[in-house]
């Protein structure tokens, strides 16, 4: 390891007044690092007492995302193409891989499923979870749902499973920790399009980013 | 290695005093942070737990500073990051360049980071001969304005619209962008036109860390733009660079930390776009960087592990403590003369660049103590800064005759009898020479003072404890 790391890790334990942590200690921090030992529990505001999916939606359009409720998977291709025809967009969108099984024949889009380069006005991802606390939607990036789609586009459309609406930011953590598979190399916390103040603290939408977010969620009816 | 102007903090506060442009800036930029910070914390009855609890998460963390640095970097390197450890600025500037020179880069897209402007990385890669673009839409205008930032949230509040329109006419005009802009929409358009083609052009992308995650390896940026992320997604290298006091343990106390953080900084729950980055793209991935290397930034915070100042490590970035300075308020960010302007900034830059270098900082305020108020991690600023001030006295810093001055205040405090009977000499005198007005226009041997045509009300002839004596015997 490199002299410059050896000289900085010693200045900070002689700044701590003392040397490498003991055997015990160390362990006693990797435990609170695992998850095994928790300190305290997170502390997590308190929410307002409605459902999950409802609390996410109101916070959602508190910072100027959208959102529309479709009744199954099979609606998704045509929810995408009225709001594309909404929006007046041409030319070809890009769609994430995950999404890639579904009917998009009728729509008269042209889908690109994989990752953009910034020539599609319009891409649609997959959420793998929302934060009802914040209003914020989980994205993982790997090949069935790239990261470029969330940021090059004017319009990110995503789809949502309402049954994928978490309380608290934590629990999203959670889920990411326990699902069968590695940490992905970018989790996207994204709240509301992208915006910026930096003229004259003047709120203005589409800095670099999205101009419009719009969530389609999925409330399939409950089969018995 | 650091331009620091800081030395000429006395100069430089009463040009921003006289300018008129600079003041309806910062009256506009102050109120609305106040007010949409308070509006935040309104809503929020768990406020004053959460930062017990950060501050508990801080100190934690740093009493464990080592370890936990070596665990972020077993985990960065378990995801296939690479990790550096620069003593100090230049030590920074030369890893960065190296890492842009192996790339083979030519273009360097960067987000916004303190540390990045603390260490001067933009400067390095140009005299490197690589083109270095910022991306953050505040951090953009003041690079074309060969400007540092005035604030770390918002780096070109100081500009108003017009300012901001002149310069995109001078320097867009290469890009066949020649029409002059009046609107907000306008102005914002344009830079995404030119910066979009920088992202997809970049070789590198740079970005900074509001915190890194030992448990994960990972670092988190918040931003609103999405500059930040179309910076470490698109390019074939992402660089983070971080001050190593930026590690926490987990992505629980992270988020203990980021629901103070929004609100604090600009009134938001949470900013549009909080990204976690863990190593380079995975194996299937069609886009991310091919590679991910982070640079770990010491430059005299270990130093500050070891006394009071420990304290200052605790700080998040927020630009609370400078949105409710008085200071700050009236003067802006660039009379402080270095990257950390404000409160915060006061107590950094005599830390990092020297005591005597920006002698001026620690007595730029009033001890008023709202930036302590605001503090989400409870640093005492006040305090910190009294501190300086002591050491300054210590160390011979100062002119001499605020020297001689304090010399002979400490002598005659000590002296009860004598201090009472010349208070109450004074407080007459000073009434005396007020004549009807109530104020002084001048004072003995205080002539400087009054340059500029500053006024004060005069006393009212009468000592604290006269006043309190009498009105003990009337009651």
């Amino acid at each position: 390891m490199s002299a410059a790391r050896d000289k900085i890790l010693a200045r900070i334990r002689t700044g701590l007044g003392r040397g490498t942590l003991p055997r015990e200690s160390r362990e006693a921090l990797d435990a609170r690092l695992d998850g095994a030992f928790k300190p305290d529990e997170p502390l997590r505001p308190r929410l307002p007492d409605k459902p999950l999916a409802a609390l996410f939606r109101e916070r959602l359009e508190s910072v100027a995302g959208t959102l529309q409720t479709l009744h199954g998977e099979p609606y998704i291709p045509g929810a995408v193409a009225t709001y594309h025809a909404s929006r007046q967009v041409t030319g070809p969108i890009a769609v994430a891989p995950s999404l890639q099984d579904l009917d998009w024949s009728a729509t008269g889009l042209e889908p690109r499923f994989g990752r953009s380069h910034g020539e599609e006005l319009l891409c649609v991802s997959r959420a793998f979870c929302a934060i009802a606390e914040t209003g914020t939607l989980v994205l993982l990036s790997g090949p069935e749902n790239p990261t470029t789609l969330n940021f090059l586009p004017d319009h990110h459309l995503v789809v949502l499973d309402a049954a994928d609406v978490v309380s608290h930011i934590e629990d999203a953590w959670a889920r990411i920790r326990t699902r069968d598979a590695d940490w992905p190399r970018t989790v996207n916390l994204i709240t509301g399009p992208s915006r910026t103040a930096d003229v004259e603290q003047t709120i203005q939408l589409g800095a670099h980013g999205p101009r419009s977010l719009h969530v389609l969620l999925i409330n399939s009816p409950r089969r018995s | 290695m650091h331009n620091a102007r800081s030395h000429e903090f006395m100069t430089r506060a009463v040009e921003a005093l006289h300018d008129e442009t600079l003041r309806t800036a910062l009256g506009r930029a102050k109120d609305g942070f106040v007010l949409k910070r308070r509006l935040a914390f309104d809503a929020l009855p768990e406020y004053e737990q959460l930062r017990d609890r950060s501050v508990a998460i801080k100190n934690h963390t740093l009493e464990h500073l080592d370890h936990y640095l070596e665990r972020y970097e077993q985990a960065v390197i378990r995801q296939g990051g690479q990790v550096h450890w620069a003593e100090n600025a230049e030590d920074a500037q030369r890893i960065v360049v190296e890492i842009c020179r192996k790339a083979g880069a030519k273009s360097v897209t960067k987000g916004k980071s303190m540390v990045g402007e603390e260490v001067g990385v933009n400067a390095a890669l140009e005299a490197a001969g690589m083109e270095v673009v910022e991306t953050d839409l505040g951090e953009y205008i003041i690079q074309l304005a060969g400007e540092p930032p005035s604030h770390i949230i918002a780096p070109a509040v100081h500009k108003t619209k017009g300012q901001i329109s002149d310069l995109f006419h001078e320097h867009h005009a290469k890009y066949g962008l020649t029409k002059r802009l009046t609107e907000i929409p306008d102005i914002v358009n344009e830079a995404r036109q030119v910066l979009r083609q920088k992202y997809l052009d970049a070789d590198v992308g740079i970005t900074g860390a509001n915190f890194l995650i030992a448990e994960t390896g990972s670092n988190i940026i918040v931003t609103n733009e999405g500059n930040g992320d179309l910076t470490n997604t698109l390019p074939r290298v992402h660089i983070v660079t971080a001050g190593i006091e930026k590690v926490v343990p987990t992505l629980e106390d992270a988020t203990t930390l980021l629901r103070l953080l929004a609100r604090s900084a600009t009134g938001q729950q949470i900013t549009s776009y909080t990204t976690l980055s863990t190593g380079p793209r995975r194996e299937a991935d069609f886009d991310g960087p091919e590679a991910y290397h982070v640079v770990l930034v010491d430059n005299g915070r270990s130093a500050m592990l070891r006394d009071e100042f420990r304290e200052m490590l605790r700080c998040i970035r927020c630009g609370a403590c400078m949105n409710h300075c008085p200071v700050y308020g009236a003067i802006g960010g660039h009379a402080y003369g270095w990257v950390y302007p404000g409160p915060m900034g006061s107590v950094l830059t005599p830390l990092t660049i020297g005591l005597r270098e920006a002698k001026d900082l620690p007595n730029a305020c009033t001890l008023n103590g709202r930036c302590a108020e605001v503090c989400p991690v409870r640093i005492p600023l006040p305090d910190l800064l009294r501190t300086l001030r002591h050491r300054q006295f210590q160390h011979h810093i100062g002119t001499r005759r605020a020297r001689w001055a304090l010399g002979l205040w400490s002598w005659l405090a000590r002296r009860p009898g004598l201090y009472h009977g010349i208070t109450r000499w004074q407080a007459r005198a000073l009434k005396w020479l007020s004549g009807r007005t109530g104020r002084l226009k001048a004072v003995p041997l205080a002539g400087h003072w009054f340059k500029g045509g500053r006024v004060l009300p005069a006393p009212q002839g009468e000592t604290f404890m006269d006043a309190w004596r009498r009105r003990e015997k009337q009651s």
